[in-house]
């Protein structure tokens, strides 16, 4: 049976480097996701992903699991990083080129990901964490509202404004998904 | 555009995966356990010393010891000494639990102004009318010096779970943070700020 991460974290703190790494495969790939479509950089998103399990070994961790789950307290903390990096470099994106490996299709497919990126990118703060972790994490409204410790009803509500907004900035692409997906 | 069509546009942002690199930095930044393990013999010598430590602590603070043995009372401040840093450096993690956690200070039950973090894990409040007061929630704080006198320390109050409660001089404070902040009790000094 798998080990509950409190233990591994204590394991880990007890300076059993498998501990970490087993919660470390467990959860990396979706923090690396969020932490990279929040930045926009892979360098960045690799540092603050190894952040957050490097910081659940220290005796201040945070980390209660009689009050939240694992994947929400790491989303949690990605979140905290990512707008920590966010704020302090304030002249924005660093884009990832989009893959032009197929000739028309594939550089009209790379020009509606730079304007659904940059459509993102535009969103409120808030509005932009919510529509990455509900429509890229496919993560329930609940798991959301403890992660950005706002009630369920508005993460709700800034969802659908999100969402509302890309319609009308993406309207342009609607036609054009057929040729390309 | 429809629900359908606009998740297939976001769809199309596809976010790279995480590089292979980054198990191994993780690895390499793993802090790594001392290597070095005591043979037996020492392990041995460890633990009696440690239990012959522990037993003198224990007679050092029994009211029966009369014991006056010049070790002993060394060993004892050593223990006191020991428990006053400890407490020094759980005061520093408490005091960074409150800065995360949102923290509001009502004055007489009036929302007031901010907490202000000062160097070695203070804080200060200001109570309009009557000045700056700073906050400790070191449990060794001296209210007295060696020769008596006071120090300005007062206790004041107490913290518990996520609130700090305490008078300053006759104003009742509350700060109220958005997560426990303390596991138990813990007196609440303050000083108001000449």
């Amino acid at each position: 049976m798998a080990k509950p991460p409190e233990q591994l974290i204590r394991e880990a703190g007890r300076g059993q480097e498998k501990a970490l790494l087993q919660l470390f495969d467990a959860h990396h790939a979706p923090l690396f996701r969020f932490a990279w479509r929040l930045t926009r950089s892979v360098a960045d998103a690799e540092d603050i992903v190894q952040e957050c399990f490097l910081a659940l070994l220290k005796p201040d961790c945070g980390f209660d699991p009689a009050r939240t789950a694992i994947r929400t307290y790491l989303f949690g903390a990605v979140r905290n990083q990512s707008l920590k990096r966010l704020r302090r470099r304030k002249q924005g994106a660093v884009p990832t080129p989009p893959d032009h490996d197929t000739p028309e299709s594939e550089a009209l497919r790379g020009e509606m990901t730079d304007a659904v990126a940059a459509a993102i990118a535009e969103l409120p703060e808030t509005q932009r964490e919510i529509l990455l972790l509900a429509h890229y994490e496919q993560m329930p409204l609940a798991e959301i509202a403890a992660i950005t410790q706002l009630e369920i009803t508005a993460v709700k509500s800034r969802l659908q404004r999100a969402r509302a907004t890309l319609r009308e900035t993406l309207a342009a692409w609607a036609p054009r998904t057929e040729r390309v997906l | 555009m429809n629900d359908a069509e606009l998740d297939k546009l976001l769809d199309t942002w596809h976010a790279p995966a995480p590089p292979r690199s980054l198990r191994n930095v993780l690895r390499e930044r793993f802090p790594q356990a001392d290597p070095h393990k005591l043979a037996r013999p020492w392990r041995w010598a460890l633990v009696i010393l440690l239990g012959s430590v522990a037993l003198a602590v224990a007679l050092a603070q029994s009211s029966e010891n009369r014991w006056d043995i010049p070790v002993v009372t060394f060993l004892n401040q050593l223990y006191e000494n020991f428990l006053q840093g400890e407490d020094a450096r759980r005061i520093s993690s408490i005091v960074a639990r409150i800065k995360r956690s949102d923290p509001r200070v009502y004055v007489d039950g009036r929302l007031a102004v901010p907490l202000e973090f000062g160097p070695a894990a203070s804080m200060d409040v200001q109570i309009p009318g009557d000045g700056v007061y700073i906050i400790s929630l070191y449990r060794y704080t001296q209210t007295r010096n060696a020769a008596g006198r006071p120090t300005g320390w007062v206790q004041a109050g107490h913290a518990h779970g996520n609130a700090i409660e305490f008078q300053a001089g006759s104003t009742p404070v509350r700060i109220e943070c958005n997560e426990e902040i303390v596991d138990s009790d813990r007196p609440v000094f303050v000083r108001r700020q000449r």
